[in-house]
């Protein structure tokens, strides 16, 4: 069955609230990427033009709504002074954060044409925006504050600092924000969307009062700043996120990616002011059979077109790396026949 | 008095993508919430987003353009390429969309008459492969059946099949006769993807004296079109009601007048901008309302720089005259890079550029508007017009800008080459506009630059 519209034009129409031909699809392919191409993944990630050739050759591959960077979330924590091993075939490690403690915070900005791995991002926006930008949306997973700030301290003291020395970590998520905002406008000059990933800010890491407190304040400044260029933002939190989803939707963005959550209840939660992104297991992805895939992704594809805001068929955190090529074919087929909109297009007779 | 006293202009200047990215920072969150179309307060409504937005969602090109550097021209750029959203927005609000083809510019005053209706072009779908530099509009066109050796503005028919570029329109109203004939073959494939379509006679302009019968004909079609709307709407519109919408149309058309002047004369506005504005006259970007107010902005930009005597566009540029407008915006780009400036156009739009006489019957006058035309006459009769601004603006050069397909004559580059040559003794330059591409052409750019030459040694 061949498709009446192209990936953006899908995308945009579901930024709108109009319906599309069928739903978007976007099983989170960001490292295995590096797999579908035959390179090491240390490649894909320092290699501006290695990650932009990989994800076109996956995006292509597979039949994918997006074309999605992504590799780890100290990406914006490194730029600023944290560091990390890359080992051959996996992906970063953190090794020192910036600070052990949460000490006073300095007033460095980062600069993403020098600072890290953060011109990787950009090159590779501005290769595929190049060779595809007319026709699939090209997105950038930009860490946000709360997860950022976990990689410049040590994460013990950091979380311990929830309790004991909120104002010190606020100062630090603000500093954060800063170097997030300036990156995500670095991102935005390229031809890209920002993403915004905040795992470490998940229900399976922090409470919902954390959450409220912490993470939701610095989100929403970011997707602020997004706003102002009339961005459609997408918050992705993986993990469990059933008692953060409403609070989700709060922080003003406009799809919510969600991982570990019943889809009914993320529907119930956010379905009225969020289009929502997901939710197929990742384990299941990685280890099961191509039927299962079939069976499981055309069932969420069912439940998640009654999204009333809209759809997209995802997976609830990133395709493993090495998760066998046939399995995310299976999850496309199921997602595509499931999420066929067979009124779309017909005449309209006045 | 600056419309926006929270903002101050830097110096006039035609600026990269990258320098508005940095511009756009210091624009203040109250700005950005301030103007909104359709007169709505909702937080979709807003339109005042720079390049980098319409980019991200696909608008490549406007990575290479320069653009003017004021904040009535962002304004105005970011109310133009919002015109999709701003569509199915219109259709969500409960607003009658009603496509308009072919005509250029005088159905939509009569549609635009009826309470709640909004009338938009798909003819001017023509720019977005070239925005997008894609071909995929063109190649839903071809499965159609319509190639690469039709129009540009085939393009509108890949764009009904795919449903996504605009609301399924409540009623096209499709003008054919004598006009462009690849257009003509557009609409007719066009039919098969909407609810009805209402067919439309142009007539032919047989000279340049009285247009009595002709004229009457088209009024009478025009009764056809408001007697089609009646029906859709249920609405009885008043005569009252179309001098009105007549009125509303000249507004625009008198703003556009003086912004035309302005530019031409002192380089106010550059001629991207220019184009932007003049093409606003064939239905306003689907925003009667706040299209006008657009357009008061960049007259009080453009008024302020002339009392300033700091134009954006040098008066030492070679003055040229463009004839047929570029499908292809970067031509424009290029050649005020290059050292020239577009002191004059032939857009084949002036039908949208006249004053609609207010003292007449609103279909009479609107017809009366209509037959000038570009296309319902002769060669010579363009070639008239391009004479006529090239004297009163003391142009050194004339520019066409083809479109393989895209003219009711397919001699007519040489026709008004000829004539011109052949009565003001200026040089001309005829070229095709290429396919959708992220670059001019290097043979393009050199007859380009080679043409300029020719007027600078004139001097």
């Amino acid at each position: 069955m061949k498709d009446l519209l192209t990936p953006r034009e899908r995308f945009g129409l579901l930024v709108i609230d109009e319906p599309q031909d069928r739903v978007p699809i976007f099983p989170l392919v960001t490292a295995h990427a590096a797999r579908v191409a035959g390179i090491p993944v240390r490649e894909y990630y320092t290699d501006g033009a290695a990650m932009a050739r990989s994800q076109l050759v996956a995006q292509e591959t597979y039949g994918i709504d997006f074309i999605s960077f992504f590799s780890e979330v100290g990406l914006v924590a490194e730029a600023l002074g944290s560091q990390y091993v890359y080992p051959e075939d996996d992906l970063p490690l953190l090794t020192r954060p910036k600070w052990t403690d949460l000490t006073k915070v300095d007033d460095r900005l980062v600069d993403p044409v020098r600072d890290g791995r953060l011109r990787v991002y950009l090159d590779a926006v501005t290769y595929a925006y190049e060779a595809r930008g007319d026709t699939v949306p090209i997105l950038a997973y930009v860490p946000a504050p709360f997860t950022t700030a976990q990689q410049l301290v040590d994460q013990e003291a950091f979380l311990l600092g929830l309790l004991t020395e909120p104002e010190r970590v606020k100062e630090l998520l603000a500093y954060a924000t800063r170097s997030i905002t300036r990156f995500c406008r670095a991102i935005i000059g390229a031809g890209g969307l920002p993403i915004l990933v905040d795992p470490l800010a998940s229900g399976s890491v922090i409470s919902a009062e954390h959450y409220r407190e912490f993470a939701l304040p610095s989100e929403a400044e970011v997707i602020r700043y997004l706003h102002r260029y009339d961005l459609d933002v997408v918050l992705h939190i993986c993990g469990d996120t059933r008692a953060t989803i409403a609070m989700m939707a709060e922080t003003g963005a406009d799809l919510l990616s969600i991982d570990r959550i019943e889809m009914a209840d993320a529907v119930a939660g956010a379905g009225e002011r969020c289009r929502v992104i997901g939710n197929y297991d990742t384990s299941a992805i990685l280890l099961s059979d191509p039927k299962s895939i079939e069976r499981e992704v055309a069932e969420m594809t069912t439940a998640g077109k009654k999204c009333p805001k809209g759809f997209v068929a995802a997976t609830g955190c990133e395709v493993p790396v090495d998760t066998p090529t046939d399995n995310v074919r299976a999850f496309v087929r199921a997602a595509r026949q499931a999420g066929f909109n067979p009124d779309y297009g017909l005449r309209r007779i006045v | 008095m600056s419309p926006t006293p929270e903002w101050a202009d830097p110096r006039p200047a035609r600026v990269g993508f990258d320098e508005w990215l940095e511009l756009f920072e210091r624009v203040p969150d109250d700005l950005i919430e301030r103007y909104h179309y359709y007169g709505d307060s909702e937080a979709w409504s807003k339109y005042l987003f720079p390049p980098q937005t319409f980019a991200i969602y696909g608008a490549r090109h406007l990575k290479r353009l320069k653009f003017d550097n004021s904040l009535a021209a962002l304004r105005m750029w970011g109310f133009v390429q919002n015109e999709t959203e701003r569509l199915f927005r219109a259709r969500q609000t409960g607003r009658r969309v009603i496509a308009t083809m072919g005509d250029l510019g005088a159905v939509p005053v009569i549609v635009n008459s009826f309470p709640g209706c909004v009338a938009f072009y798909p003819d001017c779908i023509w720019w977005t492969p070239f925005v997008m530099e894609s071909r995929v509009l063109f190649d839903a066109a071809a499965e159609l059946g319509i190639g690469d050796a039709t129009c540009f503005s085939r393009a509108a028919l890949g764009a009904f099949a795919k449903h996504s570029y605009f609301p399924d329109p409540d009623l096209v109203i499709a003008s054919t006769g004598a006009s462009c004939d690849d257009y003509s073959g557009v609409e007719q494939l066009a039919e098969q993807f909407v609810g009805e379509m209402m067919w439309v006679e142009m007539p032919m302009r047989c000279g340049m004296g009285p247009m009595g019968p002709m004229r009457h004909m088209l009024v009478r079609e025009y009764e056809r079109v408001v007697e089609r709307m009646v029906n859709l709407t249920g609405h009885q519109v008043t005569d009252d009601e179309l001098r009105q919408g007549v009125r509303a149309a000249n507004r625009v058309r008198k703003l556009v007048r003086r912004l035309r002047e302005l530019a031409s004369r002192h380089g106010a506005l550059a001629a991207l901008e220019m184009m932007v504005v003049e093409f606003g006259n064939l239905h306003h970007y689907s925003d009667i309302t706040e299209w006008p107010n657009v357009l008061d902005h960049l007259l009080a930009t453009a008024e302020a720089r002339v009392a300033a005597g700091t134009p954006v566009v040098s008066g030492d540029a070679l003055r040229v005259v463009w004839v047929t407008p570029p499908a292809d915006p970067l031509l424009l780009t290029y050649v005020e890079d290059a050292g020239a400036r577009v002191v004059g156009t032939e857009y084949v739009i002036n039908q949208a550029l006249e004053v609609i006489d207010e003292s007449k019957p609103g279909l009479e006058a609107i017809a009366e508007s209509f037959m000038a035309a570009s296309l319902i006459g002769t060669s010579r009769q363009r070639a008239e017009s391009v004479i006529r601004q090239a004297r009163e603006r003391q142009a050194e050069g004339v520019i066409i800008s083809g479109i393989l397909g895209g003219s009711h004559c397919a001699m007519e580059t040489r026709l008004i080459s000829d004539i011109v040559k052949q009565e003001l003794d200026l040089p001309v330059l005829e070229f095709d506009v290429a396919p959708p591409s992220n670059e001019i052409g290097r043979q393009l750019q050199t007859r380009i630059d080679a043409f300029l030459e020719v007027l600078r040694s004139r001097r």
